[in-house]
């Protein structure tokens, strides 16, 4: 059956394969681009808090409580980091009113993913929270960052590590909405690095990542470090998405590639098979494995059990002198184990900002309490307090001041914190 | 071809294993899609939620009988529970969605049953997923011994060669049922012509509800296996490869056994080694998730040479 169309069905086929090969060269080399984001760079403008609507007073009335909204992955795949930090920014709340008024915690489910993060702020918003903890990924936050700061709605991050967060690509600026918590993927990777080179002595480091926003900043800041640091990073980093069960392939390419050190930047639910399938293989089964904080949980342990076992994980941030005070109301409220749960100390911290930051400007009129969300906002710039993962101070662009990062390894089932240069 | 030899015969041969393990995954699966594609013309979209059923039910079993403390000769009774109970479940679930979802349809328009499966498999994959998971994934216990056979360049895992070796005599046993049995010749000949079938005496439902449960149980099997391979099940593990199954089928020719069997293989290896392939050629780096792209484009063509599949009969022609 010969066709009559313009062009045959092979012209067309041989057009389509010509247009899927340029597509594949064209998208196959970016990995390498990301150079992680500025940390540094410019500061709160002006102009940024112009489109926020916070360069002038904006006052809102509570009638009984306040709500304070906390933008979490509730269910799915990295509820297991979730669902704690949630808690631990609960905890912070424990027991405290403001002015004679209580705290409504208003939680939402970002899902952990860039779809999930403006619709949780969406919701929150909706509910008319006056600030807010989260989101907790970075893809999430990224995507969310616009929706808060259109509505002058304050939020801190206890998670969301991405360089680029605090420097995005607008001519206004930094958002002046957006204050996180954590240490950034490039102090996180810049000690992962270190790490692997000086204190596990490796020289050629095999590179593993999720392809989100978190996973791929991650890993690109790893490779700046390490290769900075004289290691050389061998065969081709190995991306994969969300929900990947079957890393037979990659382990293949890492069994060719012959690496001292295998790193992976993602988080738990992929890292679990991947360990799995890992040290299943005879000549993987020694190989040193280092992986960052969306892999430290109790969850790669109950799931990848003996596998786990000899498994680095880097934690960014300290312990502070409020730790055990957050331990705690965590263990009381939640039953929660603060030592195990990453990042809680830091959603604990985040909502104590918030919590200290309303004390200070919260204004009590006729039975009712009414906030300047700019005034608001100040105060959570300004906020310097010791808390449970360390002090507490804002730089002009929205990070933590300073950081540190801590290790951690695998051993009998369990996580043994390692002391600075041991292994 | 000097081109394949930049990397080792080592890695190749575990590229070409690897292919031939998730090869067994896709046989399996596909020959539930090409059996009641046979004896119904309908193509039977809940199949992939058979299969994770079948892991669940199998994790369930492992889960219960100690989980990864399971050890020595209890491993194997472990495991062949964990096999008839993933069978079991699955036949149950394929042979209930039978009765509500399809037979009731059986002379409606052939969108209305197509339209039906879609929304059992839908339903089905969140209920788990949303409904009693939270959308987050379990690990299989593993509990398989460790170690590997070594060929020269070959090196094959025990699991790998349990996984191989189980699909082939499952795959081995239908044949041999579908071949040799009144049963099985019930059921050829419900796929070659229903309504002369029972007009010679034979029960077309039962011919049809046997052949969803052969389909299931093969399924089922899969499940745990893929379970005790890749470690992490999910509410919705079964789209993905519930869709590679079908195009295997579809690749061999539906409604063909064999053709299940060779396309399953055919997928597996053009999945796994395909993007390697590719990577060879200088300048290309192609991320992991390019083997679907390669394995599909790959079945587009096979098609346009052969469409009706490789071992494709074409459809007789119904009065």
């Amino acid at each position: 059956m010969r066709d009559r169309g313009m062009w045959s069905k092979w012209t067309w086929l041989m057009a389509l394969v010509a247009l899927v090969a340029v597509l594949a060269v064209a998208c196959s080399g970016d990995d390498d681009d990301d150079d992680g984001g500025d940390t540094g760079g410019s500061g709160f403008t002006d102009a940024g808090y112009k489109t926020a609507g916070l360069d002038q007073a904006k006052v809102v009335t509570y009638d009984a409580e306040i709500p304070i909204g906390i933008s979490s992955a509730l269910t799915g795949d990295t509820a297991g980091l979730g669902i704690p930090i949630a808690d631990s920014a609960e905890a912070a709340g424990d027991g405290v009113t403001i002015k004679g008024h209580a705290i409504k915690w208003v939680r939402e489910d970002d899902l952990c993913t860039p779809e999930g993060g403006p619709a949780a702020a969406d919701r929150l918003i909706k509910a008319k929270v006056v600030a807010a903890v989260g989101p907790i990924c970075s893809g999430g936050t990224r995507a969310a960052l616009k929706t808060f700061d259109d509505a002058g709605i304050t939020h801190i991050s206890p998670s969301a590590t991405a360089g680029d967060l605090t420097s995005p690509t607008r001519a206004e600026g930094p958002y002046v909405t957006f204050f996180r918590v954590p240490v950034l993927n490039s102090d996180e990777a810049k000690a992962q690095a270190k790490f692997a080179h000086d204190t596990l002595g490796a020289k050629k480091a095999f590179v593993v990542f999720d392809t989100d926003d978190y996973g791929k900043d991650l890993a690109a800041e790893f490779q700046k470090y390490f290769k900075e640091d004289g290691g050389e990073i061998v065969g081709t980093p190995a991306g994969y998405e969300k929900k990947t069960t079957d890393f037979k392939s990659i382990i293949a390419n890492i069994k060719d590639a012959k690496p001292d050190v295998i790193y992976q930047a993602g988080f738990y639910a992929e890292a679990t098979p991947f360990l799995t399938q890992l040290r299943a293989e005879a000549d993987l089964k020694e190989i040193p494995y280092i992986g960052g904080d969306g892999i430290k949980n109790d969850e790669l342990i109950t799931g990848a059990k003996a596998a786990a076992d000899g498994a680095y994980l880097a934690l960014p941030g300290t312990t502070g002198s409020q730790f055990d005070t957050y331990k705690d109301k965590f263990a009381k409220l939640f039953k929660g184990d603060a030592d195990t749960a990453t990042f809680g100390a830091e959603a604990y911290d985040a909502a104590t900002a918030i919590i200290k930051a309303l004390e200070k400007v919260a204004v009590e009129k006729d039975g009712k309490i009414e906030v300047d969300l700019k005034k608001l906002n100040e105060a959570i710039k300004d906020s310097n307090f010791e808390g449970a993962s360390g002090k507490i101070e804002f730089g002009d662009n929205g990070n933590r001041a300073g950081g540190v990062v801590r290790f951690f390894k695998v051993e009998g089932g369990k996580y043994v914190q390692l002391e600075a240069g041991k292994k | 071809m000097t081109v394949i030899f930049l990397t080792s015969a080592e890695f190749w041969a575990d590229q070409f294993v690897n292919g031939m393990t998730t090869g067994s995954i896709y046989a399996l699966i596909a020959l539930g899609y090409t059996m009641v594609y046979g004896v119904l013309q309908l193509i039977n979209f809940a199949h992939g939620e058979v299969f994770m059923i079948g892991a669940f039910a199998g994790y369930g079993v492992l889960v219960s009988m100690g989980g990864d403390d399971i050890s020595g000769g209890m491993i194997a009774l472990a495991l062949v529970l964990a096999l008839i109970a993933a069978s079991a479940a699955s036949m149950v679930t394929a042979v209930a969605i039978e009765r509500i979802a399809y037979r009731p349809l059986r002379n409606a328009p052939r969108l209305a049953p197509l339209i039906s499966a879609i929304g059992v498999s839908v339903m089905l994959s969140h209920l788990v997923d949303d409904g009693f998971l939270s959308g987050r994934s379990k690990f299989y216990p593993t509990i398989f011994p460790a170690g590997n056979l070594d060929l020269g360049p070959l090196s094959v895992s025990y699991l790998q060669l349990f996984l191989m070796v189980s699909s082939f005599a499952m795959m081995m046993g239908l044949w041999w049922f579908i071949q040799r049995t009144k049963l099985g010749r019930g059921i050829r000949a419900v796929a070659e012509d229903r309504d002369n079938a029972s007009l010679m005496g034979i029960d077309v439902n039962r011919a049809i509800v046997v052949t969803f449960a052969l389909g299931a149980i093969m399924a089922g099997m899969a499940g745990v296996l893929y379970g005790l391979f890749f470690t992490s099940i999910r509410g919705s593990m079964g789209f993905v490869p519930g869709v590679k199954a079908f195009t295997a089928a579809v690749l061999g020719g539906i409604g063909s056994i064999q053709g299940a069997v060779i396309g399953g293989y055919f997928l597996g290896l053009t999945e796994t080694i395909g993007r390697e392939l590719l990577n060879e050629i200088p300048g290309v780096n192609l991320p992991n998730q390019w083997k679907d792209v390669v394995a599909f484009s790959l079945l587009v063509l096979v098609l346009i040479f052969r469409p009706n599949g490789i071992f494709g009969k074409v459809e007789t022609k119904r009065a």
